[in-house]
Order: C-alpha cells, then structure tokens, then sequence
C-alpha cells in the first residue's frame, strides 16, 4: 500500500493509480463525489482525484471523519489529492 | 511543485456572510424609498445632496454589504487562511448600517449630527474590518491573481474611506479644505474600479470556472489585468496628490480621468469580453438564472465604457448620472445580485449538508433555490435598470418614482429569496 502521495507521485506513468479526474464538474459537485468515496474507504484503500484548486473548506470535514488527506499542487493550479482512513 | 499539509477549520459561520448578504435588499429599498420619496431630484445631477444620498445608498447598502460578507467568506477559502476575531464582523456591519442611516439622513436633510454619527461610524468599522481580514490576506499560504485582485481591492477601500471621510466632514459643520471636485473623482475612481471593479474581476476568476464550468483567464493574462489595474488606480492618485492641472481642456479632474483610464479599460471592457468570451465556450451548457445576471452585468460593463467617456466629455449632467446609474445598479448590483443566487445556495448547502454527504441522503445545492425564484428577481433588476435609464433621459418625476417602486419589488424579491435559501431544512 502507498504510504504517501510522494511515493505515488515518484512512480512512472504505467505504474501509477489513476486519479478520479474532478475538474470539469460544478461546485460542490467535487467536495460530494470526495465525501461520498471517503465514506466507503476501508484501512488499507486510499482514494486519488484531481481537482481544479485546493479545496481549502474540504479538509476540515476529512479531518472530522477520521480521514488524512494530503495533496499536492500541479504547475496550472490543480491539485492531486489522495485520502485514506487515519492510522 | 510542493505537497502542502494544512489543517484548518477555514469557514466562518453563516450568520457572518448571510447578516451582510440580508442587509443588501434593505439597501436597494432605501434607494427605492429614496426615489419614492424625492422623484427625479437624485436623477438631475450627480453632486446634489439627493444624489449622493441614493449613490450611498447603492455603494455602501449594497454593494459594499456583498462584497464585505464575501470577503469574510471567501478569504479562508481562497487564501487559505482563517480571519481571526471573526466575531467582530457582526460589529462592523452593526456600525456600516448605523454609518449609512446617518449619512442618508443628513443628506435628505437631518441634523448635522447624524453625519457626524456617520463619520464616527464609518471610522471606526475600517480599522474593525480591515485588520483581521488584512491579517489573513497577507499570511495565508496561498499567493495567487485572485488573492493579489483582493489586496487590490481592500486597499483600494482603506483609500476611498479615507477621502470619503474627510469629504463628509463637509457636510457635519466642519470643512474640506482640497479641491472637492477633484477628490471627488478620485474617490470614485478608487470606489469603482479598485474597490468594486477589482473585487468583481478577482472573485469571477474564482467563481466563473467553479460554478459555470467557464475555461479560466491564463495566469499571465491575469497578471497583466492586474498590472493595468493597478496602475489606472494608482497614477490619478499621482495627479490628484501632486496637483497637476492646467486651466481649459486638462483639467485636475480630466486628468485624473486620464490617468484612470488603464483601469477603466480593464474593468469595463478587458474583463467583461473576456469573461463572456469564457462563458460562450462553457463545458456543460446547463441552463441556470443566476449566469443570465453575470451575463446581464457583464453586458452593461461593456456599456459603462463609452459613457465614463461621454460623462467627462460631454456638458451634459445627464450622462453623468447615467454612467452612475449604470455603473452601480446595472453593472455591479446586478452581477452581484446573481452571485447571491448562487453563493449563498452553496454556503447554506455546506454549513448545513456538506457534513453530512456519503453517510446520509442529502438535498443538492440546485434543490435549495427554484430557478424561478432568481428569474422574477432578475425581471425586477432589469427592469428596474431600464427604468432609471428612461427616468435619466427624460427626467420624468413619475419615471423616477416607477423605478423607486420597481427597486422596491427588486428588494422584497431579493430578501425572500435569501430568507427562502437560510430557512432551508
């Protein structure tokens, strides 16, 4: 299992996991399909999307539910998110 | 290319955004009552007391109310940092109501001590508001256009209260020693395309691709906006604080109109055609009302232009208060009346819902606001805005009067729909 979303990232193309592409959808269309997949995580699955911007008002709700979250910012102002249950 | 780690509890409560965001409708009904209650007075020339007093009532009772419970609202979201002693907002907007009822009430003639009350007022909010959102603006992590166009925007405010404060003081006893004519454009200067025209231009680069799926402005295109911007704000200031004037054509005050006019072709040409050219080539095409007014105020941007021009140029003080007209109530009011539509279903749905989502079924955020609620509220707007026009140009008493009742309707339909959307459950 990925341990960070930097070992995610570090993979080449053919090896890494496909990100859920949440870009062209309307707000708050991102932050339900993100909740949504959370609720459904077990311990060892983790849940990858691109998003069009950070989604500053998604973290706290994570964090309530017990999932980590960490992303990373692409050069065009996107942002890969990957989320998994706490350990 | 960073992976960043943050844990914040960003978002404001609701009833921070949403007391602002109700106080907008008793703007417009104050602009109506105005109407209602002098005719075509405020419609006859931009400088008499009437006129002041319905520019306020538009500038401060609404747009400023949008704009300052937006910014509450989105600073945490776009910046990324949260605004501390956020409590004292509910200060601020206590203290721009009292600021505002005095200003009004002296202007149609009260005591002088309710503009003195205003000034007290006014005074006091700026630093109430400016210092915890100035905080978060400078220290959150996120640097990017939309962030640098509120900066703008929020230093173009502290400027405009500033000149506008020392400019009431004319009217409570005391006396504004500069020349009046010429800080008067500064200030509106300042007012429309730093303050109103900035905020407009930064939060669309966020919202437009967020909630209409429109292709966003290239960074460096915002960049170079911003740049433009910024210099048609800060070269009148130039000119008005170094005096520059000569007699005849160049003016202090058409010069300062001069050096305004980088910003001027931002705001209201620039911007607008770019943002409707983004609109045009949306992804998913999906009908909804609150676009029509973006679409609407963008339109009547492109307008604003050619009459800022006809304003200074021609002797006319029709098209002086045309351009104020449309400026405030059908460019800005109207694109922010849309915004209303359409952040405050949002803000509702996540304060109430968004918690909730994946572990029960949970209304979506197009549920909370039938269409048709926002469609007989941009029939009123717009007819409203159409009104003034004819009221302007024809400098009909009656004309006027309609227009204060349609502004009166335009309010009613725009506080319940704002009740219908916070009494959601």
């Amino acid at each position: 299992m990925y341990s960070s979303l930097s070992e995610i990232l570090s993979l080449t193309a053919e090896k890494r996991p496909e990100f859920k592409d949440l870009r062209n959808l309307e707000a708050p269309e991102p932050m339900e399909r993100i909740l949504s997949a959370g609720a459904q995580l077990g311990p060892e699955d983790v849940y990858l999307a691109h998003l069009p911007h950070t989604p500053f008002p998604l973290f706290p709700l994570l964090e309530k539910r017990g999932l980590d979250w960490q992303i990373h910012e692409e050069e065009d102002g996107s942002v890969l998110i990957m989320i998994r249950v706490s350990s | 290319m960073k992976t960043v780690g943050l844990s914040l509890d960003q978002a404001p409560q609701l009833s921070i955004p949403a007391s602002f965001f109700l106080t907008m409708p008793v703007g417009v009904l104050l602009a109506g009552y105005i109407l209602l209650k002098t005719g075509i007075a405020p419609l006859l020339s931009p400088w008499m007391p009437h006129a002041v007093a319905l520019t306020h009532a538009g500038t401060v009772g609404v747009l400023a109310m949008g704009m300052i419970g937006a910014l509450y609202q989105m600073i945490p979201v776009v910046a990324g940092s949260p605004v501390p002693f956020t409590r004292i907002a509910h200060i601020v907007h206590l203290l721009l109501i009292t600021g505002l009822a005095g200003f009004v009430w002296r202007l149609l003639g009260g005591p002088v001590f309710a503009m003195s009350v205003s000034i007290f007022c006014f005074g006091v909010a700026l630093p109430a508001f400016l210092l915890p959102l100035g905080w978060a603006l400078l220290r959150g992590p996120t640097n990017d256009v939309t962030v640098q166009g509120m900066r703008v925007a929020v230093v173009s405010l502290v400027v405009i209260l500033l000149i506008g404060l020392f400019m009431a003081m004319g009217f409570a006893g005391g006396e504004f020693s500069a020349n009046r004519t010429l800080w008067m454009q500064v200030h509106l200067t300042l007012a429309l395309l730093g303050w109103v025209g900035g905020l407009i231009m930064a939060v669309s680069w966020q919202v437009i691709p967020m909630f209409y799926l429109a292709p966003t402005v290239s960074k460096k295109a915002k960049q170079q906006l911003l740049i433009l911007l910024l210099a048609g704000l800060v070269l009148p200031l130039i000119v008005a604080l170094t005096g520059i004037g000569f007699d005849g054509f160049f003016t202090g005050q058409r010069l300062t109109a001069i050096a305004a006019l980088p910003g001027a072709l931002v705001i209201w040409l620039l911007h607008p055609a770019l943002i409707l050219r983004g609109l045009m080539h949306r992804q998913r095409k999906r009908s909804d009302a609150s676009l029509l007014f973006w679409q609407a105020g963008l339109g009547i941007g492109l307008l604003v232009m050619p009459l800022a021009m006809a304003a200074q140029l021609l002797p006319d003080p029709r098209w002086q208060v045309l351009f104020g007209w449309l400026v405030i109530w059908g460019w800005a009011a109207t694109i922010m009346h849309g915004m209303l539509s359409r952040i405050v279903p949002f803000l509702v749905w996540f304060h109430r819902y968004s918690a909730r989502v994946g572990l029960e079924i949970v209304p979506s955020m197009r549920s909370l606001l039938p269409q048709k609620r926002i469609k007989i509220g941009l029939f009123l707007h717009l007819s409203s805005v159409l009104l003034g026009v004819l009221a302007i140009c024809f400098q009909a008493n009656w004309l006027a009067q309609l227009t204060g009742l349609f502004l009166v309707a335009t309010a009613l339909s725009m506080a319940s729909m704002l009740i219908y959307v916070l009494r959601y459950r």
